[in-house]
Parts: structure tokens; C-alpha cells; sequence
């Protein structure tokens, strides 16, 4: 078998036991890697009913058969468990240089279990396994921590790191590693701080399997000069992500003041033209020629990287339009562990609790100082605020009463990512069958519902879109493990991954054989929710309720009157369920189970909820 | 009439403008506007009118907010 290793590695906090484990090329051909691998290991080995910061959980790292080899851009790694935001299944990717030194080291996936009896940093050298203390670092941000494994270890290795808020079970805590930026939105760094995991440094010395190492090589540089060259050309990273702050402004698409507002007249200034004057520098993640990372000084002359997502919900989404305090606020939520969207959403549903008197204190809309200390509660979880916001929107809401569940921005318990849907349903659809929660890397469809189709439709058009992009982002990039953006952003063919794969592994794929793989992933964490909550049904894949709500319509601007319709939303979903081969309740059916080869899992299933 | 052009992102730098007002006949359409907008024809583009989205061969009118976009793709 080529294009894998073959070998992933078990390790038990506990026990203090390392084991290598090998797999077989029906297991890698079914499951690929990645999120494939991670969601097949969670639902093979998690007992249902287990509490995701308990020791039962297990965390997981799954890298693809092109992760860590130089193309364009493979230096990200899958980091999964079950979610501590959602109770479901969940996941993140991240830049990392994890991703080429645990493949070096031999291995295409880490299982971590149970709980070590200290802060531990995991070291995993090769063969060689060490569980070390890490007391000293325990209670630090990611930032110290990063530079204190870089002294010990030199910068050429792989980190995985978690801050205050993982340590403190902050719902919504990521893993960090500074070789990137952040992932695991769906609490992956509280499931390591709940194992007492601080950090995991990989080094490693093999050569990555691959069944053409010359043609890999040389498609791989090739591609790396041209991906570098398009992005010249086209500009796209002067602004990289953050372009779409304007033009989400201007089709009343930004989430301003939670989401309750579409668009700002101060939006412009934290649009990407003001981000790039203030750049001061650009960082990538590995093997990546098309650097999406710009930082700026924020307000405590600190270097803060920015995007999209954290500027949109950080900023105008806390009706905080100044970049140098937006940087601070990221700054800070990076340097805990927050999720910088979640967290920007926690304060903005917090904010409009308090606006409508159903929560305690006084922040407001614009407090930027204000909102400062409240991340510095959160990542303690110091006090009763700070302990209720830890929780994150949905646990939060249902503390506070008083209807605020209905204004508390998520779905399935994971916040809502930058894009205002009040009145866009494609998009709407796409966060509320998300398989992780409100993430807007499984489909993004806004650009398609404007331009190819009319924005107030609901036909089954927009539900064949939001499969097409799940199957893409959600599925391929996800679990051959690499970053979408040179497709996403510059346009770059397709066709490169099956050839990718191709040099890789030897295997003649195409993009239909990938589909299958995408769609069989996608039905088992459907399966892994139903065993989780086994009354679902098709109410948790709405979006939240204030998008629905007349009262809340934009008074002015493109979408004046205008909110989303529940009984056509229904619709649009129905249309999803069948494209997908789901049940009216949002499940696979047997057919479809079978057709994806996961009878066996299907009967699994049945134990638990009846299957149509 | 007086139109007013709003590049985003990559866009600004191409056409060395960010947003401005351009002068164009009574009855002009889309098509017309846009060839006085140095972008290249090849790239894919969005373009909405007053925040709406334009079809082709649309008619502008005096005060109208053109807004011309690369095809974002979400991130």
C-alpha cells in the first residue's frame, strides 16, 4: 500500500502506553483520511452517552495521503472528538507542520485517550514516545507556550497547543499551533484540556510513503510556482479573505450587532483595503505560496493576524468598527485558545441579552475594553459570567431564559460563522446541515445564489449546490487533508487532486470515486448524531430562529421586509434530504446506508433509532 | 447620470480606484458601465445594483451604487 503509511499511533494519557497500530488498504480506500479516518475511529470506538470532557473521549490528529508533501497546500492536519460545543461529532483543520512530521514519523493518524495525571506534553519522535511535564507552561497563553517548546525543541518541529481556555473547558477552546492559526471551533482544545494534554510536539525522519516520489516532487513544485503565480496575477491575497467584508456590506450579508443588522455605514473601516494598508507582515501556513495571514498592530502594539471571520464577528457583529481593537480582541482569544468566531458571537448574543434585559451585567454593543476582560473571564471561566459565557451561546441562552434561546446565533450548539442569512436560504441551508455545527467550511453558496440563480428561491437548485460544495470542501479537501483556498480562491482545477492522490498512492481515481467517499463520511456522522440523540429530527438542522422573525427584517437597504420563510425553509430542506437520500427526520435511509457501504454501520444505528 | 462604482477586494488594485463616481448617458445598461472600468474580461465577477443582483443588458438609472466583485468563494 502506498500513499499511506499504514500505521496510525494509540496513545493512553492514562496508562502512559504508546502503541502503533497498522491498517489495511480497505480501511484506507474506504475512509481515505482525515475527517474519513476520524469520524470512522469515533464512531468505531466512543461508547454513546459519553461526556466530551471526560476520559472516555478521545483526540484525535488524521492527516491525508497528500498531508504534509509539498503541493499546493498540504500542510494541514484534522484534529477531532466528540464535540464539546454540540455533544455531536466534531472537527477542525489547522495549517500545521504536524501534518509532514507525524507522516515522517510513520504515522497518518494519533489516537490520544484517557487523562494524564499532570500537564503532560506528548513527544512523539519516530518511534519514541515521551510524556513530559508541562507544568511550567500550564496556565499560559498559546503564544508563550509555542515559544517554549521552539526553545526546547527548535522551530522545525510540529506543534499542537492549547491556552487558558482549553484548560478551563471552554467550550468553544481550539488547538493552536503558531505554524498556522487555530482549528477545532467545535471545542477540540477543551478536549485536550480535559486530558491535561498541553501540547504535542512531532518530529520526524522517514520518508512519507508515495508511489511516484519523482512525479509527486516535481507536480508538487511545479504547482506550488503556479499557484504563487495565479495569486499574483489575480491579487487575491492583497486582501486575501477579508475582501468579502465590503462586498458582504454591500449586499447586506455582514453580521452586525448579532446578526440583528445586514450592514453598516462604518463597515469600511475594518473593510480588507484598511486591513492591507496596516499590514505589517504576511504569514502562510507549510507548503503554502498563497499566504492568507495579515497582520497588523493592534491597540497594545501587539502583531494580530486577521481574516474574515474573526474581523466580521470580533468587529462589526460587536458593532466594533476600529481594526487596531478588533486585532486586540483577536490577539486575546488567539493567545487563550478561543474560537474567535464563537467567541465574537458569545459576546454579541451576550450583549443582546443584556439589551433586552434577559441577562445580567451591563456590556454593550461597542464596548471594546469591556469585551477585553470579558474573554479574560471566559478563558478562567472566573465568576458567574464568565462561567455562563464559557458555555457558549446556545447553554448560555438557556441559562439566561427570557426567549434569548431564539437570538443566541448557532445551530446544533456551534455559533454561527460570518455570513448573515436573514435572508439568504441557500446559505442558511449550508450552516444548518453543516455535519459539525454552523461552519461555513462545509458550503459556502452566497456568491452562487446571487449571481446564478434568484436570492429569494428556495428550489432544489440551492440544495444540489450545498451538496456540490459539502462534497468538495466538506469531504475532499477535508479528508485528503489539504486546504481548499488554491480551488476556492484562485480557481485551481479539481482535476490536481485526483492527480495528487494519483502520485501519491497509485490509485487511478476520479472526482465521482471521491463523491462516494464524501457522501459515505458525510451519512456516518449523521449516523454518530442519531446515536448521540436519538429523538433527532429535522429541527436541528434549522438556523436560528431570528432569522425567520418578521420583526427583526432590515428596515432598509437591499432586504428591507425581508426574513426567511419557515414553511418554504422546510422545503429547501426537504429537497437536501432527498438529493441526499435522507429521511424526512434528516437520517440516511437503509438504501442509502447500503449504497455507501455501511450496512454494518447502519445495523449499529438501528440499535438506537429506527432507519427508513 | 452619475453612477457610483464600488470595487472590492483585489479589484481596487486592478483598477487603480476603490469606489468613485463615473458620468455615463441617460439609458445606459451594465455593459456600458463596465467597459469604462479597466478589469479584464476573463475574470469572474459578481455585480449587483444597489445591493441587488444585476442581470445583463440592464438599464442604470441616475444615483444607482454599482458594485463590481471578484467571485468570492466563501474561504
Amino acid at each position: 500500500m502506498l500513499g499511506w503509511t499504514g500505521h496510525m499511533l494509540r496513545v493512553n494519557l492514562s496508562s502512559r502506553a504508546a502503541e502503533t497500530e497498522t491498517y489495511g488498504e480497505e480501511f484506507a480506500k474506504k475512509w481515505v483520511g482525515g475527517r474519513g479516518f476520524a469520524a470512522k475511529i469515533l464512531w468505531d470506538e466512543l461508547k454513546p452517552g459519553i461526556d466530551p470532557l471526560g476520559p472516555e473521549n478521545k483526540f484525535i490528529v488524521a492527516l491525508g495521503p497528500i498531508a504534509g508533501i509539498p503541493a499546493p497546500n498540504t500542510g494541514k492536519a484534522v484534529v477531532a472528538g466528540k464535540s464539546p460545543s454540540t455533544g455531536g461529532y466534531g472537527d477542525g483543520n489547522l495549517g500545521t507542520r504536524v501534518a509532514e512530521q507525524l507522516r515522517r514519523a510513520g504515522y497518518d493518524a494519533l489516537i490520544v485517550e484517557g487523562k494524564a495525571d499532570r500537564p503532560t506534553l506528548l513527544y512523539i519522535e519516530d518511534d519514541r514516545v515521551e510524556f513530559l511535564p508541562a507544568d511550567e507552561v500550564w496556565g499560559k497563553g498559546t503564544y508563550e507556550t509555542n515559544d517554549w517548546i521552539y526553545a526546547k525543541y527548535g522551530k522545525s518541529v510540529g506543534v499542537l497547543n492549547i491556552g487558558q481556555a482549553g484548560e478551563n473547558l471552554v467550550r468553544y477552546a481550539v488547538v493552536r499551533s503558531l505554524e498556522g492559526r487555530a482549528g477545532g471551533r467545535t471545542g477540540m482544545g477543551a478536549v485536550m484540556g480535559s486530558k491535561l494534554l498541553k501540547a504535542i510536539v512531532v518530529k520526524g525522519t522517514k520518508a512519507i510513503p508515495q508511489a511516484d516520489p519523482a512525479g509527486m516532487k516535481k507536480a508538487g513544485y511545479d504547482d506550488l510556482r503556479r499557484v504563487h503565480q495565479i495569486d499574483k496575477e489575480t491579487g487575491w491575497s492583497i486582501q486575501s479573505t477579508t475582501g468579502v467584508l465590503a462586498w458582504c456590506n454591500e449586499v447586506a450579508a455582514l453580521p452586525v450587532r448579532n446578526f440583528r443588522k445586514t450592514h453598516h455605514p462604518d463597515a469600511w473601516k475594518c473593510d480588507g483595503e484598511r486591513l492591507n494598508n496596516a499590514r505589517i507582515a504576511t504569514y502562510g501556513c507549510p507548503n503554502c505560496t498563497m499566504r492568507c495571514g495579515i497582520t497588523i498592530h493592534d491597540d497594545e502594539g501587539r502583531e494580530s493576524e486577521l481574516d474574515y471571520e474573526n474581523i466580521g464577528l470580533l468587529g462589526p457583529n460587536l458593532e466594533i468598527f476600529d481594526l487596531p481593537e478588533i486585532g486586540s480582541l483577536n490577539y486575546l482569544c488567539d493567545d487563550y485558545g478561543i474560537d474567535t468566531m464563537s467567541g465574537g458571537c458569545v459576546l454579541s448574543f451576550y450583549a443582546d441579552a443584556v439589551d433586552h434585559g434577559a441577562a445580567p451585567g451591563d456590556f454593550r454593543f461597542g464596548d471594546a475594553a469591556a469585551a477585553k476582560v470579558l474573554f479574560a473571564k471566559i478563558a478562567r471561566r472566573e465568576g458567574e459570567i464568565g462561567n455562563i459565557l464559557a458555555e457558549g451561546c446556545l447553554r448560555a441562552a438557556r441559562t439566561f431564559g427570557h426567549g434569548s434561546e431564539d437570538y443566541a446565533m448557532q445551530v446544533k450548539g456551534l455559533e454561527v460563522a460570518a455570513y448573515n442569512c436573514k435572508f439568504i436560504p441557500g446559505m442558511a441551508l449550508a450552516f444548518g446541515v453543516s455535519p459539525i455545527g454552523a461552519h461555513h467550511k462545509e458550503s459556502w453558496v452566497i456568491t452562487f445564489e446571487l449571481k446564478q440563480t434568484s436570492r429569494d428561491s428556495y428550489g432544489p437548485e440551492k440544495a444540489r449546490k450545498v451538496i456540490d460544495l459539502q462534497r468538495i470542501r466538506g469531504g475532499l479537501f477535508e479528508y485528503i487533508v489539504s486546504c481548499r483556498f488554491p480551488w476556492i480562491e484562485l480557481g485551481w482545477d479539481l482535476e490536481n487532486y485526483p492527480k495528487y492522490f494519483k502520485l501519491a498512492s497509485g490509485l487511478d481515481w476520479t472526482l465521482d470515486d471521491f463523491w462516494t467517499v464524501s457522501d459515505r463520511i458525510y451519512s456516518l456522522i449523521k449516523l454518530f448524531w442519531l446515536r448521540e440523540y436519538p429523538r433527532t429530527n429535522r429541527r436541528v438542522d434549522y438556523p436560528p430562529a431570528v432569522w425567520f422573525d418578521p420583526a427583526n427584517a432590515d428596515t432598509e437597504g437591499p432586504i428591507a421586509g425581508k426574513v426567511l420563510d419557515y414553511d418554504k425553509y422546510d422545503g429547501l430542506l426537504q429537497h437536501y434530504y432527498d438529493l441526499r437520500g435522507y429521511d424526512r427526520r434528516g437520517i440516511p435511509t437503509k438504501a442509502t446506508l447500503e449504497r455507501l457501504g455501511l450496512a454494518e454501520e447502519g445495523k449499529e444505528a438501528e440499535a438506537h433509532s429506527f432507519l427508513a | 447620470m452619475k453612477i457610483t462604482v464600488k470595487l472590492i477586494g483585489p479589484f481596487i488594485y486592478a483598477a487603480a480606484f476603490s469606489e468613485k463616481e463615473i458620468n455615463i448617458p441617460e439609458g445606459s445598461t451594465i455593459e456600458s458601465l463596465l467597459s469604462l472600468v479597466k478589469l479584464a474580461e476573463s475574470r469572474p465577477k459578481v455585480i449587483t445594483r444597489n445591493g441587488k443582483a444585476i442581470a445583463p443588458g440592464e438599464t442604470l438609472e441616475d444615483g444607482d451604487r454599482v458594485v463590481i466583485s471578484p467571485l468570492y468563494s466563501g474561504g
